[in-house]
């Protein structure tokens, strides 16, 4: 345990470490008795201190925005709980629950369980497409489930776009982290994750943006012609 | 018998008509270079570009030649041609593969095309000692971050608009420089401590720059201090610069970053890379300065490598340009 000195305001609450990025650093803690997620943005020495400060509490900002607009949405993402922009700091609810990743590199996955995890993936994707946001993160590390809720994690590369290409960059992004991550189940999961995606958007933009996707594999591809 | 290669290189892809001459055991032998200056306020113009390397091009290539370093350093001694087929202005390029061709039929040496961009990081590599480093690669071409797997030297992140030597030279142009600006741009910077606000665009990890300038103009039209708004600028760009290659190093566990291309010369900029590889353990080497820009001898150590591993142009007339063509499509059948 250490102490978050720097969330003066929150009463200095003594938080854990959960994880050190290349932006923020992410802890562990509570608010007001709940199980919380503290998400502070780290000063970066080589940027000048004003633009620095400007610069994190400015994301800080707009990562709350995105979870909000998620929200909004109809995409689970955890409620917010605190928002300091001075500080950089964020503070939201501890999702409970499995990460996705956890659950697909299990034993004992039956196919109907892929089937479904695949296609409330999918649905909650293309709700976030369907409002113009683009995660921009989309491992299977961001995604915590609990019961029958999917939620999403992490909108630190979150951001607007109406861009097909984007919304095809966020697919590609789970793909290859499937076929890296979690080759024996990638293939089903794929398919119910696109039948989801689909049955929300319809299937004129869900083919159009699987369509991109393929274009991105070619170009893809063709750069690793050996 | 020599024993090991050595290869003519020509580089013409922009501003510097350069040719040199590098060997497999002792590395660069000459650099020998003659770089177009366009008038003040201006940038390259393509046919002049071209107009001024055909008329340095044969002295160049004696240059080249003659500042030997060994004994019987002449044409028919080398092993194999190396040009820069791109990418680059078409009518400066021509140039390059114009002289390539000519000594190529004249000698019977095997023609080597080599990717300018990928010029750049092998000749890092060879002067810094980097082995397979995350590789910053900043010119008035490119702005890319890139690290190499499965065969080629692949783009993490990269600018969607300007370099950041176009961001430098069209700041320099628009009081009356001529290009290359940067280092008086970093001269002017170094007099102020004033910072303006500029706007900062990171999207994931690509950068964009067009904004910053349109600003930077405008601040200066507005009466701002030139000294305040390079100030400005520098910082801006290369905070932007310096966060998506961190978050590239943090993506691939880098030990070490090479940092290669003109703006590579720039103190300020290698002072921020720094401070940002220490909180990640890693290293920065930076290319030396009389090597950073466009020079014959990015070309001749790619070709020699590109030869060696027994890439050549089988036809003279393979021996195209091509203006546009991504570092990441090229083969490096020289490093597993």
């Amino acid at each position: 345990m250490e102490e978050l000195g720097d969330a003066k305001e929150t009463g200095r609450q003594r938080v854990k470490l959960l994880y050190r990025g290349a932006e923020a650093d992410v802890f562990r803690g509570e608010w007001c008795g709940k199980p919380a997620v503290y998400k502070l943005r780290k000063p970066l020495l080589y940027r000048l201190p004003d633009l620095d400060k400007l610069i994190r509490s400015q994301r800080t900002v707009h990562e709350a925005q995105m979870i909000h607009q998620s929200k909004l949405a109809g995409v689970s993402a955890p409620h917010l709980y605190y928002l300091s922009p001075p500080e950089a700091l964020l503070v939201m609810e501890y999702l409970e629950g499995e990460r996705l990743k956890t659950l697909l590199l299990g034993a004992g996955l039956t196919r109907e369980r892929v089937a479904a995890l695949g296609d409330a993936f999918g649905r909650s994707i293309a709700r976030l497409h369907a409002a113009g946001i683009m995660h921009g993160d989309l491992t299977t590390s961001n995604v915590i489930i609990n019961d029958d809720v999917l939620s999403l994690i992490d909108f630190g590369l979150a951001i607007h776009t109406q861009r097909l290409e984007d919304q095809a960059v966020d697919l590609r992004l789970i793909k290859e982290t499937l076929t890296g991550a979690h080759n024996a189940v990638s293939k089903p999961f794929m398919q119910s994750l696109l039948s989801g995606y689909a049955s929300v958007l319809g299937s004129a933009r869900a083919e159009a943006a699987t369509k991109k996707l393929a274009e991105i594999e070619r170009r893809g591809r063709y750069a690793r012609v050996e | 018998m020599r024993g090991h290669l050595k290869v003519l290189g020509i580089e013409s892809t922009a501003h510097t008509f350069s040719a040199s001459l590098v060997t497999e055991r002792d590395g660069v032998l000459t650099n020998a270079k003659d770089v177009y200056m366009p008038p003040e306020g201006s940038g390259i113009h393509p046919a002049e570009a071209a107009e001024h390397h055909l008329s340095v091009a044969v002295r160049v290539v004696h240059e080249a030649l003659e500042r030997r370093s060994e004994r019987g350093s002449d044409i028919d001694d080398i092993d194999a041609v190396a040009y820069s087929m791109g990418p680059g202005l078409g009518p400066c390029l021509r140039v390059g593969a114009v002289t390539a061709r000519t000594l190529s039929l004249s000698t019977g040496k095997p023609l080597v095309a080599v990717n300018h961009a990928v010029g750049h990081i092998e000749l890092g590599c060879l002067l810094t000692g980097a082995k397979t480093p995350l590789v910053l690669l900043i010119s008035g071409g490119h702005t890319m971050v890139v690290a190499h797997s499965n065969g080629i030297w692949r783009v993490l992140g990269e600018t969607l608009d300007l370099t950041l030597g176009q961001l430098l030279d069209q700041m320099g142009r628009y009081v009356g420089f001529a290009s290359p600006c940067g280092r008086k741009i970093e001269e002017a910077a170094a007099k102020s401590s004033r910072y303006l606000k500029l706007p900062y665009t990171v999207k994931g990890n690509d950068v964009s720059f067009s904004g910053v300038l349109t600003a930077a103009k405008k601040l200066v039209e507005g009466g701002a201090s030139f000294e305040d708004v390079c100030y400005s600028l520098q910082e801006t760009a290369f905070a932007i610069t310096t966060e998506v290659t961190e978050r590239a190093l943090a993506f691939t566990g880098a030990r070490e970053l090479l940092v290669v291309g003109g703006v590579a010369a720039n103190r300020r900029l290698s002072d921020m890379l720094e401070i940002m590889v220490t909180r990640h353990k890693a290293t920065v080497k930076v290319v030396p300065p009389q090597f950073s820009g466009d020079c014959g001898a990015q070309i001749a150590w790619t070709g020699l490598l590109a030869f060696r591993a027994g890439e050549f142009l089988p036809r003279v007339s393979d021996s195209v340009v091509r203006q546009s063509w991504r570092l990441d499509t090229v083969r490096t059948p020289w490093r597993s």
